[in-house]
């Protein structure tokens, strides 16, 4: 049982990650690795605000929060947007996010050093007993909000009209365009919306644990894989996507030794590459576009 | 003198990296991040051989060639029917678990201690002492990773990557087997990566995990497409601009740690630069779908 309690810590984690990269992917057809230092820029933020300038800790979240979305709105604004108009292929887009990952993420460690950083004060709380398994109030957070966030998303997606959008725009631009519909406009949402919870994904894995510039890329990937796994732009999908991977991270550590887990989940991946590589709930994927 | 040799023998090694990535990047316009695990592989492959088994220098590199391609066969099969941003994700997760073996093997790796006391090479009575030896070795296994790959992008073979990269389902209808094109060249990159591993452990002396993680297999990337991708020169142009410029930085004072970060911030700018204002790189042929 504690072993799925802190699957479903590690998955609420990887879930938030997931939902605003498949967000992003959907909508704008690449990968977008510098989602990473999105949230690792959120973390960081926070701790400027709380521990450097002394704000109290709603006030530094929420900080964190909106600086993860501007930065995340930046990048489209300044570097996506005119690498579009220019018709760029998706691979172009994926090198220049891999450009500002290592750019930003060697810019973070410069600043604060490389080792761990904290924004929490005080004792580490022991946890609270229920049934039997011990749990942290930021783990309870962390998977409260996550789940709340991608439930938010979701009904979004299906009920509201900005939400409607941005399926139409994901499932065929070119026809939206004609139906209207500023890409553009969609895209920067898209990015609002991801970044944020990016943001928030950062803020609240650093109330749980410890920072470092490297955090993001390695939820990034595992978000990644989640959303792989569950089915590209399917929100239960990837949540369950996340939730398998949380399981086998942890039952990896219980069995062998807390060092493979990063391994295990790209075994995973692989598997699933060869027998199913639209995920869970993916539709099949075309072989080529011609 | 000795510290301009220094320079020269690494801008050497990196240049076998760049050459054979570009094997596979700018001639075949698949990118894959997994190349410094090949490398890693050679490194690891020569090291264990020559401390504990007392093999000889080419002994141990042709050994790590003849893994770092067995390797990337196993690799290649799930992966490479993949397209684009598989691929590349695909890879990922063999950086990672190849990375993971390294640091987590420690039985065999000894993990992040890392392997010291690599004997200096000797080949036919010829010990290898000096740096002015050393950079004789490193320039003939540049040179001749460069005539091995410039010799295959002449051939009719190279004309068939090159048909893959613009259009490979066109190459099929050719009646040409694509697959094996791809996983022929990907086995002859890791080899000649792997090569490049075994020169650098035995010029160190001294091998950890540090020197093969994912940021490195970005900075071979960022070399070729920097120098240009599918044009001999190119790589090797990217190269000698990437590791020459974190030692002008030092020459300015500045600590290596920091030098280090300095390097990736530019390295990461430059390639969104460079993405958005020349995709072809400095003097390359093929701009990734420009």
């Amino acid at each position: 049982m504690q072993i799925l309690a802190n699957a479903l810590v590690s998955a609420a984690g990887y879930l938030l990650v997931g939902v605003g990269f498949s967000l992003i992917y959907t909508s704008t057809r690449f990968f977008h690795f510098a989602h990473g230092i999105v949230l690792t820029a959120g973390a960081y933020v926070t701790f400027i605000l709380k521990v450097w300038s002394g704000f109290p800790l709603s006030i530094s979240i929420f900080g964190g929060i909106i600086a993860s979305t501007l930065l995340g709105i930046g990048m489209e604004w300044n570097i996506y947007r005119p690498l579009r108009r220019r018709n760029a292929s998706p691979t172009i887009l994926l090198l220049a996010s891999l450009g500002i990952y290592a750019a930003l993420q060697a810019l973070i460690s410069l600043t604060f050093g490389s080792g761990t950083k904290t924004f929490r004060s005080g004792v580490v709380p022991t946890g609270l007993l229920i049934t039997g398994i011990r749990v942290t109030g930021p783990q309870i957070a962390i998977i409260v909000i996550s789940g709340a966030c991608c439930l938010v998303v979701w009904l979004l997606l299906r009920y509201i009209r900005v939400g409607k959008m941005i399926r139409a725009v994901a499932c065929d631009p070119d026809l939206a365009e004609v139906f209207g519909l500023n890409r553009d406009y969609i895209i920067r949402v898209v990015f609002l919306i991801g970044s944020a919870l990016a943001g928030i994904a950062g803020v609240l894995l650093t109330y749980d644990a410890d920072m470092t510039p490297m955090m993001g890329f390695r939820v990034l990937l595992m978000g990644m894989v989640a959303v792989i796994i569950g089915g590209i732009g399917e929100i239960p999908g990837i949540a369950l996507g996340a939730l398998l991977l949380g399981l086998a991270q942890h039952l990896t550590a219980w069995w062998f030794s807390s060092r493979w887990q990063d391994a295990i989940v790209f075994v995973i991946l692989i598997l699933f590459l060869l027998v199913r590589p639209q995920g869970f709930l993916g539709k099949p994927l075309r072989k080529t576009a011609i | 003198m000795e510290y301009l040799l220094h320079v020269l023998i690494l801008i050497c090694i990196y240049a076998v990296l760049t050459v054979s990535l570009d094997l596979l990047a700018g001639h075949m316009g698949i990118l894959s991040v997994a190349h410094a695990a090949f490398y890693g592989l050679g490194a690891y492959t020569s090291a264990l051989t020559a401390v504990y088994l007392g093999v000889p220098f080419l002994g141990g590199i042709l050994v790590g060639m003849g893994i770092a391609a067995l390797v990337s066969f196993v690799v290649s099969l799930p992966s490479i029917r993949l397209h684009d941003d598989y691929f590349i994700i695909a890879t990922f997760g063999f950086q990672i678990i190849l990375f993971s073996i390294f640091n987590n093997w420690i039985d065999l790796t000894r993990g992040p201690l890392g392997i010291p006391g690599i004997p200096e090479p000797v080949i036919f009575g010829w010990t290898i002492r000096s740096h002015r030896d050393f950079l004789i070795l490193a320039t003939i296994f540049a040179v001749f990773a460069h005539l091995i790959v410039g010799c295959i992008v002449r051939s009719p073979f190279g004309r068939v990557l090159r048909a893959i990269r613009e259009d490979e389902v066109f190459a099929q209808a050719l009646g040409k087997n694509t697959l094996r094109f791809k996983v022929t060249s990907f086995m002859v990159s890791a080899a000649l990566a792997a090569s490049a591993g075994s020169l650098y452990a035995h010029y160190i002396t001294y091998i950890d995990p540090t020197s093969f993680t994912v940021m490195e297999s970005i900075l071979v990337i960022s070399m070729v497409i920097i120098g240009g991708a599918g044009r001999l020169w190119g790589p090797l142009i990217g190269a000698a601009v990437l590791v020459t410029l974190p030692e002008i930085l030092r020459f300015v004072g500045l600590p290596s740690s920091i030098a280090a970060n300095i390097r990736q911030i530019f390295y990461g700018a430059l390639l969104v630069i460079i993405m958005i204002v020349r995709p072809r790189g400095l003097v390359g042929r093929y701009g990734f779908g420009e």
